[in-house]
């Protein structure tokens, strides 16, 4: 087989550019190491020399060439010694080693392995095994510089990707803090209701949100949504609907805070997504000097009336989630709330909480949470639940959003709501 | 050393060309190397066996020994590759007329490597 097609069939095609293969040839006996180098020269190699073991330990470090090829019995230091010193060797540690010997006893091969040679070569091989050998080691050579490669080019993508994930974790949470910065400020939203509440996004953005917000002069407009999905996109599609929710926005469209208007209105602007992704909602409107709610739901389930003479209960109708069926027809129904009444809205997330042993905590835990605190404030009995779910669940963070929102009536100092 | 050899021959110049890859040039290199090297390792040798230095005459013989086989010389070879053994083993009783071989052996070889250098390969 002709040298240049054995080469070309069994490594890599060189590059133009590539450098030219080098290879070191430690030998102390001139006329074998003349002979050796002139055999390799002419099969195109880069030859070093060197005439002892010390030497070729510098040369070596200097060069990094891709192969050694190294004599057993040398003075100063012999081939297996060499052998050691370059395992030893930060730099040099994984160069491949031909060691040469004149005799090839079991014995010494197996001496000359363990001390660090890769592959003997006999002084007395043909040519073919000589060039055969050599062509193995640079072979391995390669593959173990490919290795290397790969592995430091491993360790500054995986660099990148912690710094891009780093950005993309610092981005979420400015995301996050501007969501949370069109939740309603808790307190007192109009004279004689008090707002509190609680929210724990699953992830830095959450998709579940609500919003309390004085209309006009008579009426408060209250919502909660829960979108489909979780993560950025699902946290996009919730804030491009809670800014549709806007009062100013729904009243210059529909002229009032009508729950059935709105659900309607919401439901022919929010369609299913293209990859199937939707909303729930529920919308209310209080009429502050009254006392009388007004609300519609498009498929969420979550809105407890908590009055103080009688169980709380809730206040659910069955129905399609926005963008089912754009000529769906969403209901009022109307209800009057007495000064001390409790309305919460609240996400699914905050009681669908499996303990250890896949149990849910649930709909009537939760129930029993808010009867339970009729006696303490509005943000005590809201913060029980919570730790309530946590308990439940013994893990401190919800599967999904977990939102409570709460509103008192306190009522004026004459009696009235709107006082 | 290929076993096919003859072992009696003090030059084989054809297994010496084909393990040159047929460069004679390089050939007349390694000879003029060779008589320039190979006096130095048999001084070593002498003086190793004199002061009965088992790894110095090894090490000198050893040496000697891989050069012969570059050039091929079959009978240098033998010698040297006894001398060898006996120094490892510390035999120098018998080392002694085994190192005249090899002196005798070296001259041979040395005049036969001058022939080729001064009248070229034989066509």
């Amino acid at each position: 087989m002709k040298l240049e097609t054995l080469e070309r069939d069994t490594l890599h095609a060189p590059r133009p550019e590539a450098p030219v293969t080098t290879i070191l040839l430690v030998e102390d006996e001139p006329v074998t190491r003349v002979s050796m180098a002139a055999r390799l020269t002419r099969l195109g190699y880069r030859v070093l020399e060197a005439e002892n073991g010390r030497v070729g330990l510098d040369v070596a470090r200097r060069e990094r060439p891709d192969l050694l090829i190294v004599d057993w019995m040398m003075p100063e230091m012999d081939g297996p010694t060499f052998c050691e010193a370059v395992r030893r060797d930060p730099l040099l540690k994984s160069s491949q080693i031909l060691l040469m010997t004149a005799h090839d006893k079991p014995a010494q091969i197996a001496e000359g392995l363990v001390r660090g040679a890769d592959d003997f070569l006999s002084k007395s091989a043909s040519k073919q095994e000589i060039t055969a050998r050599v062509l193995a080691g640079l072979r391995t050579s390669r593959l173990v510089r490919v290795l290397e490669t790969t592995g430091d080019e491993l360790k500054s993508s995986m660099l990148q990707l912690q710094n891009k994930q780093a950005e993309t974790e610092a981005d979420l949470q400015t995301a996050a803090r501007f969501v949370q910065s069109l939740l309603p400020p808790q307190g007192s939203p109009v004279h004689g209701i008090a707002l509190a509440w609680e929210y724990q996004p699953s992830l830095a953005l959450g998709g579940d949100l609500f919003g309390v917000m004085a209309i006009d002069e008579d009426h408060l407009g209250l919502y909660i949504l829960d979108a489909s999905g979780h993560g950025v996109a699902a946290a996009l599609r919730s804030a491009s609907l809670m800014t549709f929710l806007r009062g100013e926005n729904i009243l210059q469209l529909l002229g009032s805070y009508d729950p059935e208007k709105v659900l309607s209105e919401a439901n022919r602007r929010f369609p299913l997504s293209a990859d199937g992704e939707y909303f729930t909602l529920w919308v209310g409107q209080l009429h502050l000097p009254t006392g009388s709610l007004t609300y519609a739901s498009a498929g969420h389930p979550g809105a407890l009336i908590s009055s103080v003479q009688s169980s709380s209960r809730w206040l659910t109708r069955s129905s399609f989630p926005l963008g089912f069926d754009p000529s769906a027809q969403f209901t009022n129904d109307r209800l009057s709330l007495k000064p001390a009444d409790r309305l919460f809205l609240l996400s699914d997330g905050i009681y669908e909480v499996p303990s250890p042993d896949g149990e849910l905590w649930g709909r009537e835990r939760f129930q029993g949470m808010i009867d339970a605190g009729k006696q303490t404030s509005l943000s005590a009995t809201i913060a029980s639940c919570f730790s309530a779910a946590r308990g439940w669940q013994q893990a401190q963070h919800f599967p999904d959003d977990a939102a409570v929102v709460g509103i008192e009536l306190t009522g004026g100092p004459d009696g009235t709501l709107n006082g | 050393m290929d076993k096919t050899m003859d072992k009696t021959a003090v030059l084989d110049l054809p297994e010496a060309l084909s393990r040159a890859d047929g460069d004679q040039d390089l050939l007349l290199t390694l000879a003029g190397l060779f008589l320039q090297e190979s006096p130095k390792e048999a001084a070593a040798a002498r003086a190793a066996l004199g002061r009965q230095d088992r790894a110095g005459l090894a090490a000198a013989a050893h040496k000697l020994k891989g050069s012969v086989m570059t050039i091929c010389a079959p009978r240098l070879f033998e010698s040297a590759k006894r001398l060898e053994e006996l120094g490892r083993r510390g035999e120098f009783a018998e080392a002694s007329p085994v190192y005249a071989d090899v002196e005798t052996h070296l001259a041979e070889v040395h005049a036969a490597l001058r022939e080729l250098i001064a009248r070229g390969f034989p066509v």
